[in-house]
């Protein structure tokens, strides 16, 4: 049932034309489109807003945000280019959160040059919350243009076309993006296991 | 085009898959939707709609969905979606109900706003920025008792929560425990006291009293294992 909603195609096919049930009133029309916006995109704008960086404790600030967004030009979104639309706010949105944590970061540096020292075993079953704070830690380090490329592939399930679209660049460039992103990525998820194990389970 | 398979299909190692799966598995908060909702001023009903939308915010959740659902037949999705959900999730699904008869469109929700503005929008369960388009809105028809709480309590119960977390954001524990004290006082079974507990910890823990954030974080964990807000808690629970 809710595993089987399709959050991952970007493009998902057109709700049914409004035009054809003109007695209801406008309000009540954009009320409705509203509520099916958020209802179907919730969770996908949340999950692009935090794995493109936004903190946590700002993820319900932002999603409010990217909706009103959408709420304020609904009427010059396409019924089948909401999710783009959406998409394209949240990564803003999370562009201005990422600026934002870095300049705290310049004063407040301690905490990161803390946190990527902690080491981990490979077999080691996680938990979600150390999952999560170890992603964090290997997507803030990859360059942003990689990054956004290897959420929307690799966690989004987005295609090449329809990145290439969101992000507005070539697809020639989101496929050489991509390649290095995953490698990136690996190297980086690899170079977490391999840190020296002394302070484990202190 | 030629797409690799994901990582997760065949990722390299235990660890790989565990922060793939972490970041493919992220939902929005509990509360999230009610927020949004609310933010949105989805039932801030104007004069001209049916009498779908009143009906609706006094029927349940998925009547009123049924109800969307036959007026406007586009909202088929969204029944689905919610039957799936309505179960495990009957606060924030009956959240929005309650909560947008009052907090009627805090924001404009004409296109006349510019989208740049989107970054600078209050929040729009911000109790000040509610009331200013409360008053001065003449056309949302939603009558807006002077008693918020007993005109739509999950309004107000967020409305109560967003301060805290402004007053958190703002870095001023204390004024945040002091309107968490407040809201247990006004809202003694409130349907976001989760939420406002793990707002306390978070609290006590920024204002120094890390023994009794942590306490109380334990408390959570132990009550509240599966709770979308235990990720939350969990960073305070201590060694």
């Amino acid at each position: 049932m809710v595993a089987a909603w399709p959050t991952s195609a970007l493009w998902l096919p057109p709700p049914a034309p409004l035009a054809t049930f003109q007695r209801v009133s406008r309000a009540s029309e954009r009320e409705t489109r509203l509520r099916a916006l958020v209802d179907r995109y919730l969770d996908f704008v949340a999950r692009v807003l935090r794995n493109a960086g936004t903190p946590e404790a700002e993820i319900d600030d932002d999603v409010q945000r990217t909706f009103i967004a959408v709420s304020n030009r609904l009427d010059d979104v396409r019924p089948e280019a909401e999710k783009s639309f959406l998409l394209q706010t949240a990564l803003r949105m999370a562009a201005h959160a990422r600026r934002t944590l870095a300049r705290r970061r310049e004063v407040h540096d301690s905490d990161a040059q803390l946190r990527i020292q902690v080491p981990v075993h490979t077999e080691q079953l996680l938990d979600q919350k150390r999952a999560r704070e170890l992603l964090d830690q290997v997507l803030e380090t990859m360059a942003p243009d990689l990054r956004m490329v290897f959420v929307l592939y690799e966690l989004e399930e987005l295609s090449m076309i329809e990145i290439s679209s969101a992000l507005e660049i070539p697809q020639g460039t989101v496929a050489s993006r991509l390649r290095r992103a995953r490698a990136d990525f690996r190297e980086r998820v690899r170079a977490l296991s391999a840190l020296p194990q002394a302070g484990v389970g202190s | 085009m030629n797409e690799p398979a994901r990582l997760h299909i065949e990722p390299e190692s235990e660890l790989e898959r565990s922060l793939l799966d972490a970041g493919r598995s992220y939902t929005a908060s509990s509360s999230s939707r009610a927020k949004v909702l609310a933010a949105l001023g989805v039932a801030g009903v104007t004069a001209s709609s049916t009498t779908a939308a009143s009906a609706m915010a006094k029927a349940g959740a998925l009547k009123w969905v049924a109800a969307t659902a036959l007026v406007a037949g586009v909202a088929i999705p969204t029944v689905r979606y919610l039957a799936g959900h309505s179960a495990p999730a009957s606060s924030s699904a009956s959240a929005p109900m309650a909560s947008t008869a009052r907090a009627s469109a805090a924001l404009p929700s004409s296109a006349s706003a510019p989208a740049k503005a989107s970054e600078s929008l209050p929040n729009a369960s911000d109790p000040t920025a509610a009331e200013a388009v409360v008053n001065g809105t003449a056309s949302a028809a939603v009558r807006v008792e002077s008693k918020p709480a007993a005109a739509s309590p999950l309004a107000a119960e967020l409305s109560a929560l967003d301060t805290v977390r402004s007053a958190l954001a703002a870095g001023n524990p204390s004024a945040a425990l002091s309107g968490l004290d407040a809201y247990a006082h006004n809202f003694p079974h409130g349907k976001l006291s989760l939420e406002a507990e793990v707002l306390r910890i978070d609290a006590l823990a920024k204002s120094g009293q890390e023994a009794a954030a942590q306490k109380r974080a334990q408390a959570f964990m132990k009550r509240h294992p599966d709770s979308m807000l235990a990720s939350r808690v969990r960073a305070y629970v201590g060694q």
